[in-house]
């Protein structure tokens, strides 16, 4: 028995085989992207206003709009990105979490309304009905942290990513359930309604307020993480959770505690919301939640900068990309089709840059 | 002491259970439901449930130091009831704080609390009198329960089964007599015409014949299998036994419309579209481990090919016309079409889509659905799909002038294609291509390593996933021969990957077993249409948390998912079972 | 000492990780049928030299040619089916499929039936599925008694320590590979289990003509192995030669042990 020859003979890599076909792809895709998104932008930019064109106090109500409600939406997003950070997983329930906010704080406003508090002294009203709303979320947050998910903390990645689904989809039942499916109007104070301008721009009460709470909370946020120690101890478990706990900290504290800081952020936004849109409604969370996650990884899932960064980028992009991109290609009420560009950018981002924009470019190594 | 206060706190949870299931409703609407005569109605189940599992769960036996310690009988009945007791008494303390406060009021922000719920759940009597009974019934109800669980397991076993049985069958009041009926069977002595469930004579019968069966399938059921099945292997190479029972199924699956009525074939067809449905993200998350959680892409994708390739019209508000894009082809001829479209469709979005993690690719996928919701709703596309509007004038696929929209009809062109894409899902797992995609599943980067092309082979399980999928559509477009955006949401895809979860990852029969249980039931019990999205939220919840294999496991990946637990649980059974054994040799 | 051409080739490899320099221009050959053994302390580079080769990580500089062509940027399947296959420094089985189908996989890239084979048990397939089999079968039975009869039908994570690292060589074996890249094969081993598998090591190529590189800590298996030694140190060559050559060598002492005991 001699030695027989190794392997199998003659197999060649043919040329095609090795172009690196991925790369091709994402790039052509990528120009396609560009010239779409130019070529949109300028032909819009070109019609002139009786062809719906839009004048330059329009484009400023959009991108008003649009930092008003990215406001929102980074308060959201930084949920997402807590939560993301110190367990690695999506938390999908987290517009419910906004939701059940919003929808406690709204019997408050409701009865304070008819009873005329909330116009006599809205800002005490406002306050104890932000109270409430950071109480229902944060009370919602901690619940499904401690049923829902710490049971499964060492589960394989699919797991919890379904159990969140299943809450989710709980969650907007039980408030279906209890409360029933129909909107409810949401009431806003005097105080709040009408505008002013700043800066020579109009812009409405709500939404300055929006703008003022959000950036407020983002920055005593960052304050809170960065200087205090329950801050540093939550940048620990983010970093390695094992070693953290060896060091003494308390890891099931500190998720629960990064839980609640989502809710409590999610419950202003919650009000805020509320307050804008003027309704609350079961299915409110889903799809502010959707873009909120958008706006995390586009920031940078993690990051509270980059969470904040992103949540007023969707909320640019959702005010004033349809009108830009699309009203130039003829595409009749570009508005309704909204959403689905919120998920166009979703896609696009996670497909080339999953970092996210702060990031690296490349998703986080398994 | 410490044991008392966990009785205690498991009880208070109970209660605040039950008051939950209460202002959902869950109670309230239920009060009407009879389940066995008229003194089992569904209400009074929910009201004690939770001080039921509280009791059962309050004397669950602990591992302490290596061994199984359970509660002494009387010790584990002790338990039960003070248990179910508070559950009874936290429930009451809110009754009759509630009436304090006014029950009207109450109900401005909670719906389901009226007058008449009160009225129930104090069986009648003033607030305070009626939740000392709570108690005391909540208190029985935890001590039956504890009790229960204390019953020596041949016991035990027949008695589960038996109340389990006649629970069960209560619930399809509206199913199996209905059969009966088409059959020409006598069913009044069973069920009760005039209120609707069993009759406690019913019962009575169909809980000892339960019970008898158990007893039956403990003492000798593992021999009788193993002779059954394995009779005859030697000589035929095929048991006898499997080639009778897969025959009887297929006489089944054929008789069944004409057997139980128009209602339920109608019901059928639906369930049969979302087994088809869950075969194709049964093959994208089961076999190749990718969350796609907006598989309704697919759905609409066929649904809507198939709208315009068979000719189709657009609704429109003056009345119907054509679509941008239409052709009249033969329904036969259009599916291969919708297929490669599908498929083509699967094969461009995952190029660049599937190298993404896990979290991120189901986001992916999610936030791709939702666009294609979007879209078919858009003003963009009306001259498309029609918009809200929808189309209307689906082909019936008829054969030779034999059209299969009428729903027994339909049924037999669901079926078919169930049975093929059955038959294509388990060639395909035991092949090579199931060996690449569970090694893919197992660890990406070394099957990778060991030469397989994973990224070739994600797009191959998206694309068939997808094809298949866009079958479901296809059939739901001919079974309704109009298509409307309200059909094309999100809930969809979260029910179809409930169902494949539900029913086991990977696993076929586990399929059909989730189809039936999640769309089946919801189906026929329309009572429950409201509870749909609470009862699969929580069965998710729970399925995860407890038993992630699914109800029909695929055993290879329930290995994957549960290993050591399963392994204690069939220790700690075993262990049982011997003692039982034991015990009962020595009577 | 084989003369047969190269069949690896590494020239100038470099691999940095951020700020950690893995492999700082590494050059190297393998020449068909020759068993070569790589070693060196902790952080030398020498998985890193592993994961490069077989397409997991793509250099910063320098090439990887196999059998002439330059296999730099391939994919790691690519790789595997021009003939290059490897075990790794922990194991990596398919912890729920059974011995005799993680086998299989090894000959995923020698096989080509798809969909409509499949489905359609042509007899192509059936064939096809009949060959990969009976290659499994064959690469299992290398370890003899170990991995046969019953043993193929358990799931892989029953496997005791040293079988699971046996079934992962006949894995990378029913590749068909020509080059074979070992990562610490008697890592956890007894002494009895590492001599057996020094001695099918041998083996390997002398019945199956494989070409072998090894990466390896207990010089016991380099010295009954090797023909060639090659030391890694900071991600570069420092040493190349016989066991003997190499053991003696200063700088190879060095690395290992530090200045002083080279003195």
């Amino acid at each position: 028995m001699g030695t027989s020859p190794a392997g199998v003979a003659g197999v060649q890599m043919r040329g095609f085989e090795r172009l690196p076909w991925r790369r091709i792809i994402l790039v052509v895709l990528g120009i396609a992207i560009v010239l779409v998104v130019g070529i949109g932008a300028w032909k819009t930019l070109a019609l002139p206003a009786a062809e719906g064109g839009y004048s330059a106090a329009a484009w400023r109500d959009f991108v008003v709009e649009g930092v008003s409600q990215g406001g929102i939406f980074a308060m959201i997003a930084l949920g997402y990105s807590l939560v993301y950070g110190i367990l690695r997983m999506i938390n999908f329930a987290h517009g419910e979490v906004f939701m059940a906010g919003a929808f406690g704080s709204y019997f408050f406003a409701d009865a304070y309304a008819g009873s005329g508090f909330l116009n006599r002294s809205p800002v005490i009203a406002l306050l104890i009905i932000t109270g409430v709303a950071i109480a229902v979320s944060v009370g919602t947050a901690a619940l499904l942290e401690r049923l829902a998910y710490r049971p499964l903390r060492h589960a394989p990645r699919l797991v919890p990513l379904i159990t969140a689904i299943g809450a989710s989809l709980f969650l907007q039942n039980v408030f279906r359930g209890f409360f029933g499916p129909q909107p409810y109007g949401y009431p806003k104070p005097q105080l709040l309604t009408g505008g002013t301008t700043i800066l020579s721009v109009p812009i409405t009460r709500v939404q300055l307020l929006v703008i003022v709470v959000a950036v407020l909370s983002m920055v005593a946020l960052q304050l809170f993480v960065a200087r205090t120690t329950t801050g540093r101890s939550m940048r620990a478990v983010a970093q390695d959770s094992e070693i953290a706990s060896l060091m003494g900290i308390n890891v099931d504290r500190v998720i629960v505690i990064t839980f609640v800081i989502g809710g409590i952020l999610a419950g202003i936004a919650g009000v805020l919301f509320s307050l804008t849109f003027g309704q609350v409604q079961f299915t409110m969370g889903f799809r502010p939640g959707i873009a909120a996650f958008t706006a995390a990884v586009l920031g940078g899932i993690g990051s509270i900068s980059g969470a904040a960064l992103g949540g007023f980028l969707i909320g640019l992009l959702r005010a004033v990309g349809p009108p830009l991109i699309l009203t130039g290609y003829g595409i009749p009420s570009v508005f309704s089709i909204r959403d689905a560009f919120v998920f166009l950018v979703l896609v696009l981002v996670l497909v080339f840059r999953p970092g996210g924009l702060l990031g690296s470019g490349e998703a986080e190594k398994v | 002491m410490t044991d008392v206060r966990s009785w205690i706190r498991v009880g208070i949870i109970a209660g605040f259970v039950t008051i939950f299931l209460a202002l959902v409703g869950l109670i309230g609407r239920f009060v009407d439901l009879n389940l066995v005569g008229e003194q089992v109605t569904f209400a009074r189940l929910v009201l004690i449930a939770a001080p039921l599992v509280a009791g059962y769960v309050v004397t669950r036996p602990r591992i302490q130091a290596g061994e199984r310690r359970a509660l002494a009988p009387r010790d584990a009945i002790v338990a039960g009831a003070v248990s179910g007791a508070t559950a009874g008494f936290v429930f009451g303390i809110a009754v009759v704080a509630a009436d304090a406060f006014g029950i009207d009021r109450i109900r401005s922000v909670f719906l389901n609390v009226s007058e008449p719920l009160i009225d129930f759940v104090t069986f009648g009597q003033p607030p305070v009198v009626g939740a000392v009974i709570l108690t005391a019934v909540s208190a029985i109800a935890g001590g039956l329960a504890a009790g229960l669980r204390v019953t020596p397991i041949v016991a035990r076993r027949p008695i589960t089964t038996a109340v389990s049985t006649i629970l069960v069958l209560g619930f399809l009041q509206r199913i199996i007599p209905i059969a009966l009926d088409q059959l020409g069977l006598e069913r009044d002595w069973l069920y009760s015409r005039s209120i609707g469930g069993l009759t406690w004579l019913g019962a009575i019968a169909v809980g000892a014949a339960a019970a008898g069966l158990s007893v039956l399938n403990a003492r000798k059921g593992r021999e009788l299998r193993a002779r059954l099945f394995s009779a005859g292997e030697e000589k035929t190479g095929v048991a006898p036994a499997q080639l009778v029972l897969v025959l009887v199924l297929v006489a089944v699956l054929v008789a069944v419309p004409w057997v139980v009525g128009e209602v339920i074939s109608q019901v059928l067809g639906t369930v049969l579209i979302y087994v088809l449905l869950g075969i194709g993200l049964n093959i994208v998350v089961g076999y190749a481990g990718l969350l796609d959680l907006g598989y309704v892409f697919f759905f609409a994708v066929g649904a809507y090919s198939t709208a315009l390739l068979t000719g189709a019209a657009l609704n429109t508000f003056t009345g119907s016309g054509p679509p941008a894009v239409s052709l009249d082809l033969n329904f036969y001829l259009a599916i291969p079409i919708v297929l490669l479209i599908a498929a083509g469709a699967g094969l461009l979005i995952g190029a660049p889509v599937l190298r993404l993690r896990g979290d991120y690719l189901a986001l992916v996928t999610l936030g791709l659905g939702e666009m294609v919701t979007v879209l078919i709703r858009s003003p963009w596309l009306v001259p498309l799909v029609g918009g809200p509007n929808g189309m209307r004038g689906v082909s019936d696929a008829a054969i030779a002038g034999f059209g299969f929209r009428e729903t027994q009809h339909f049924y037999y062109l669901a079926l078919g294609f169930v049975l093929l894409a059955v038959f294509v899902s388990w060639r395909l797992s035991a092949s090579r291509i199931g060996r690449a995609w569970t090694a893919m599943r197992e660890d990406e980067q070394t099957a990778e390593a060991m030469g397989v092309n994973t990224t070739r082979f994600k797009l191959l399980a998206f694309a068939m996933g997808g094809a298949i999928g866009s079958l479901g559509g296809s059939m739901f477009a001919v079974q309704i021969g109009s298509l409307t955006p309200a059909s094309f949401e999100v809930q969809v895809s979260i029910l179809v990957l409930g169902l494949v979860i539900l029913g086991g990852l990977g696993s076929l029969p586990g399929v059909v077993v989730g189809s039936l249980v999640l769309v089946g039931l919801p189906g026929l019990l329309r009572e429950f249409e409201e509870y749909r999205g609470l009862a699969y939220g929580a069965a998710l919840v729970a399925v995860m948390i407890l038993r992630p294999q699914g109800l029909v496991p695929n055993v290879r990946r329930s290995r994957e998912l549960q290993e050591e637990e399963r392994a204690q649980d069939e220790w700690a059974q075993e262990k049982e079972v011997e003692v039982a054994a034991v015990e009962g040799m020595a009577t | 000492m084989s003369e047969a051409p190269a069949v690896l080739e590494v020239r100038g490899l470099e691999k940095h990780f951020g700020g950690l320099y893995a492999l700082t221009g590494l050059d190297m050959e393998v020449r068909g049928r020759e068993i070569v053994s790589v070693i060196g302390p902790n952080g030398a580079g020498k998985s890193t030299l592993f994961n490069t080769i077989t397409g997991l990580y793509g250099p910063d500089g320098g090439d990887v040619r196999f059998e002439g062509q330059s296999i730099v940027g391939l994919k790691p399947s690519q790789i595997t089916r021009l003939g290059i296959s490897r075990t790794f420094q922990t194991v990596h089985l398919f912890p729920n499929m059974t011995v005799l189908e993680n086998a299989m996989v090894g000959q995923h890239s020698r096989s080509r039936s798809g969909v409509l084979g499949a489905v359609l048990r042509l007899p192509s397939q059936r064939n096809e599925e009949e060959r990969i089999r009976g290659k499994a079968r064959e690469s299992l039975s290398f370890f003899g008694p170990r991995l046969s009869g019953y043993r193929q039908e358990q799931p892989a994570f029953t496997l005791s320590y040293a079988n699971r690292r046996r079934l992962e060589i006949a894995r990378a074996l029913a590749t068909e590979p020509k080059l074979l890249l070992l990562d610490e094969p008697t890592a956890g081993m007894n002494p009895t289990e590492t001599q057996e598998l020094t001695d099918q090591i041998w083996r390997l190529r002398k019945d199956r003509g494989v070409t072998i590189l090894v990466i390896e800590h207990d010089m016991r298996v380099v010295k009954g192995v090797s023909d060639r030694v090659i030391a890694l140190d900071y991600g570069k060559k420092i040493a190349e030669g016989t066991y003997e050559e190499v053991a003696h060598d200063e700088r190879v002492i060095e690395a290992y042990l530090g200045t002083k005991a080279s003195a």
